[in-house]
C-alpha cells in the first residue's frame, strides 16, 4: 500500500495496483485557491476510484474544480473513466448538477484584439456618422421651425419660459463674474505692454475690441455649453431612459416641438443677452484695473471708448452668439435624444456633449474671423 | 420540548420584532419569523406592505428602526463592517430589476464577485462564470452581451447568476418573476427550485405571482398590516380566516372556476 503525501483534501492511495482519490474535508468556494493549487499536477491510473465517504461538504464550484482536474488526470471530461463510491446523495447531486451543465458550459470567446488602423476607420466612420446625425438633427429642427411658424399655437410658451428662465436668467451671475475677470486680466496683460511705451490710453482700445468682439462671445458659449448644453443632454437622457420620450410621441405628440425647440429657441434667444452680459461686465472688469494701474479715470475711459469702440465690433460678436447657441443646442438635444439605453450611456453622452459644444464654438468662431476678414468689417 | 429546541439547527434567517418607520408612516411594527436551512420561502404581501424594505433590512441596506434581523448566526446590524462583509459574502441577493452593472458584459458582470472575494486563477474564474450562466439557464453566447442587449428573463436569469456567485448559502429576490411571461416565469420558478434542491440553497424571495407560490414554493410568509398575518405552508396559509388572504388566493380560484365553466 501507497500513499501520495497527504493534502487536507484528498490524498492518492494505490493498494494492489488499484489506485483510489479519497476526498476529504471541506471542498467550498473560499478554499478552493489553495484545492486548486494542490490538485494541479495531480496524475492518476486510468479505473482509478473516486472516493467520496470522507468528504463533509462540496458546492458546485468546488464539484468543476475536481471535475477539470480528473479531466487533466486522465479521468475524461465528465470524470466517466474513473469509477465514483462513496458520496453521499447530496453530494452527489451536486457533483451531478455541475457534471451536467460541463459539456454546455464553454468559458466564453474572448474579444479579437482590434489592429490599430483598423480601430482609427472606425472611429474615422464613427466621427462622420456622428456629423450627418447632427445634420440631419439641424435639418428636422428647421424643419420644426417651419411647422411652428405655419401653427404658431403649436408654440409652448410655457416650456420656453422654463428653458429662458434655466438658461438664460440663472447662468447670468456666472457669466458676469466670469467675463469681469477676464476684462481684469486682458487689461493687466495689455497694461504691462503699453506702460513701457507710454501708451496706456491704448490699452481702451485693445480691451474694448478684443472683449466685445472675441473674448465674450467666446467665453460665454463655453460656459454655456458646459451649463445648458450638459442640461439638455442629461435630461433628454433620462427621459429617453424612463421611455418618457416614448410616451410623448404615443400621446400623439411631437418630441421635437415639445422638447427640442423650445430649448433651441430659448438658448439662441439667452445667448446674445448674456454676451451682452459679458460685453458689459468685461468693459466694467478693464475700467476696474485701467484706474489704478494705468491712471485712467473711469471717465478718461469711457470717453475714450466712445472713440476707439466703432459699434461693428460689438454686433459682430452679439451676431455670433445665436450661431454658436444653435450648435450647442443641436448637438445638446441630439445627444440626448439619441442616447443608448443604460445608465452609463447618459454620462458618456454628456461628456461628449460639452466636448463637442466646445470644440464646434471655437470652430465656428475661426470661420466668423476669416468670413469677417473677407468681408472687411 | 427545550432538549429537541438545542439540538435544532440554528435558523439561516432570524428575524426579530422589526419595526420600521417612515416619519409618521408605520410600515413593520414587530415582524419575526425563522426560516430553517434548505427551504424556498415566499414572502406576500399587498403592495406598501413593505416586502422590498424588509428585505433592504435583512441584507444590511436600511437600518430597522428597531428589532433584529440574524442571518447565518450574524447579527447583521450589530456586526462590525469585517463581520458584516464577511456574511455578505455568504449570501446572495438579486434586485428587482437586476441591478446588473450596465458598462459589463454579462460574463464580466457575474465574475465581478469571484474577481473581487477570491484568488482564483482567471482560467478557473471564465469556467467558473461558464459554470454561473449554465446554471441560472443562460445560453453561452449570452456571456458576451451587455444587460442592455438581453430581453427581461435573461436579464434576470444574468442577475440570478451574479447573485449565486460565490455558491452563496442563502439567496433574496425581490419579485424574481414579475415582468415575465408565464413561461419565461414558470422557468424561472423550476431554476430557483433547483438551485434550492441540488445546490441546498436557502431562498426567501418576495413575490407576487400566485403561480409561483402555488408550485414551489415551501412556505409562505403573509406580511399584512407591519405584522406576520401567516406563516406555514400554502394550504395552511389560504385556511387562514383574513379578508385579503382569502380575495387573494380566490382570484386564482375564481379563474380556475371560470376556464372550467367554459370549457
Amino acid at each position: 500500500m501507497q500513499e501520495t503525501p497527504a493534502s487536507p483534501w484528498f490524498h492518492v492511495q494505490t493498494q494492489a495496483g488499484a489506485a483510489t482519490l479519497r476526498l476529504a474535508g471541506d471542498w467550498r468556494l473560499a478554499q478552493l485557491a489553495e484545492i486548486e493549487t494542490a490538485l494541479s499536477g495531480l496524475a492518476l491510473p486510468p479505473g482509478t476510484t473516486v472516493d467520496g465517504s470522507a468528504l463533509t461538504r462540496i458546492d458546485s464550484a468546488a464539484a468543476q474544480v475536481l471535475l477539470r482536474a480528473l479531466q487533466q488526470a486522465g479521468c475524461g471530461l465528465l470524470g466517466e473513466a474513473c469509477a465514483w463510491a462513496g458520496f453521499d446523495a447530496a453530494h452527489a447531486r451536486i457533483v451531478d448538477q455541475v457534471r451536467r451543465h460541463v459539456a454546455a458550459s464553454a468559458p466564453p470567446p474572448r474579444p479579437p484584439p482590434r489592429p490599430a488602423l483598423a480601430q482609427l476607420g472606425r472611429q474615422a466612420l464613427a466621427l462622420g456618422s456622428l456629423l450627418l446625425g447632427h445634420l440631419n438633427f439641424l435639418g428636422a429642427t428647421a424643419a420644426a421651425c417651419g411647422e411652428l411658424l405655419l401653427r404658431p399655437r403649436q408654440l409652448r410658451p410655457r416650456e420656453l419660459t422654463v428653458q429662458l428662465e434655466q438658461t438664460g436668467l440663472n447662468a447670468i451671475p456666472v457669466v458676469s463674474l466670469v467675463t469681469l475677470l477676464i476684462g481684469v486680466v486682458i487689461t493687466y496683460l495689455l497694461g504691462l505692454q503699453a506702460e513701457k511705451y507710454g501708451a496706456n490710453i491704448f490699452v481702451v482700445d485693445g480691451v474694448g475690441i478684443g472683449a466685445t468682439r472675441e473674448f465674450a462671445p467666446i467665453i460665454v458659449a463655453i460656459i454655456v455649453a458646459g451649463r445648458s448644453g450638459a442640461a439638455f443632454t442629461a435630461q433628454l437622457g433620462s427621459m429617453r431612459l424612463t421611455e418618457e420620450i416614448d410616451a410623448i410621441r404615443t400621446l400623439g405628440l411631437s418630441a421635437m416641438q415639445v422638447l427640442v425647440l423650445p430649448r433651441v429657441l430659448a438658448l439662441m434667444l439667452t445667448l446674445p443677452l448674456l454676451v451682452f452680459v459679458g460685453d458689459v461686465a468685461s468693459l466694467v472688469g478693464a475700467m476696474l484695473v485701467a484706474g489704478p494701474m494705468l491712471g485712467i479715470t473711469p471717465a478718461a475711459f469711457l470717453a475714450r471708448l466712445r472713440e476707439a469702440l466703432d459699434i461693428s465690433h460689438v454686433l459682430v460678436g452679439l451676431a455670433k452668439a445665436p450661431v454658436f447657441a444653435l450648435a450647442i443646442a443641436v448637438i445638446g438635444t441630439r445627444m440626448g435624444m439619441t442616447v443608448g439605453r443604460d445608465t452609463g450611456a447618459v454620462g458618456a453622452a454628456t461628456t461628449s456633449t460639452v466636448v463637442q459644444s466646445i470644440v464646434a464654438v471655437i470652430l465656428l468662431d475661426a470661420g466668423f474671423a476669416l468670413l469677417m476678414q473677407a468681408l472687411e468689417w | 420540548m427545550v432538549t429537541a429546541a438545542a439540538a435544532a439547527p440554528a435558523p439561516v434567517i432570524d428575524v426579530q420584532g422589526i419595526v420600521t418607520r417612515f416619519g409618521a408612516t408605520t410600515v413593520h411594527d414587530g415582524v419575526s419569523f425563522r426560516v430553517g436551512r434548505g427551504t424556498l420561502v415566499g414572502l406576500i404581501g399587498s403592495s406598501g406592505t413593505g416586502k422590498s424594505v424588509l428585505l433592504r433590512e435583512m441584507i444590511g441596506l436600511h437600518r430597522p428602526t428597531a428589532g433584529r434581523v440574524t442571518l447565518l448566526g450574524t447579527d447583521i446590524w450589530q456586526a462590525s463592517a469585517a463581520e458584516l462583509d464577511a456574511v455578505r459574502r455568504r449570501f446572495g441577493m438579486m434586485f428587482q430589476d437586476g441591478a446588473l452593472f450596465s458598462s459589463l458584459t454579462v460574463a464580466q458582470n457575474v465574475a465581478v464577485p469571484l474577481r473581487e472575494h477570491t484568488r482564483l486563477a482567471p482560467a478557473t474564474v471564465d469556467a467558473l462564470v461558464a459554470l454561473r450562466l449554465a446554471q441560472a439557464g443562460l445560453p453561452a453566447e449570452a456571456a458576451a452581451r451587455r444587460p442592455s442587449e438581453l430581453s427581461g428573463g435573461m436579464r434576470k436569469r444574468a442577475a440570478i447568476a451574479r447573485a449565486i456567485a460565490l455558491e452563496p448559502e442563502l439567496l433574496f429576490l425581490d419579485e424574481p418573476t414579475s415582468g415575465l411571461d408565464p413561461i419565461t416565469a414558470r422557468g424561472f420558478d423550476r431554476l430557483v427550485r433547483a438551485l434550492v434542491d441540488d445546490l441546498g440553497i436557502t431562498v426567501l424571495m418576495a413575490t407576487h405571482d400566485l403561480d409561483t407560490l402555488l408550485t414551489v414554493v415551501d412556505r409562505v410568509i403573509v406580511l399584512s398590516r407591519g405584522r406576520v398575518l401567516a406563516d406555514g405552508s400554502v394550504r395552511e396559509v389560504t385556511a387562514v380566516d383574513d379578508e385579503w388572504v382569502r380575495r387573494y388566493f380566490s382570484v386564482r380560484t375564481m379563474t380556475q372556476g371560470d376556464l372550467g365553466d367554459g370549457s
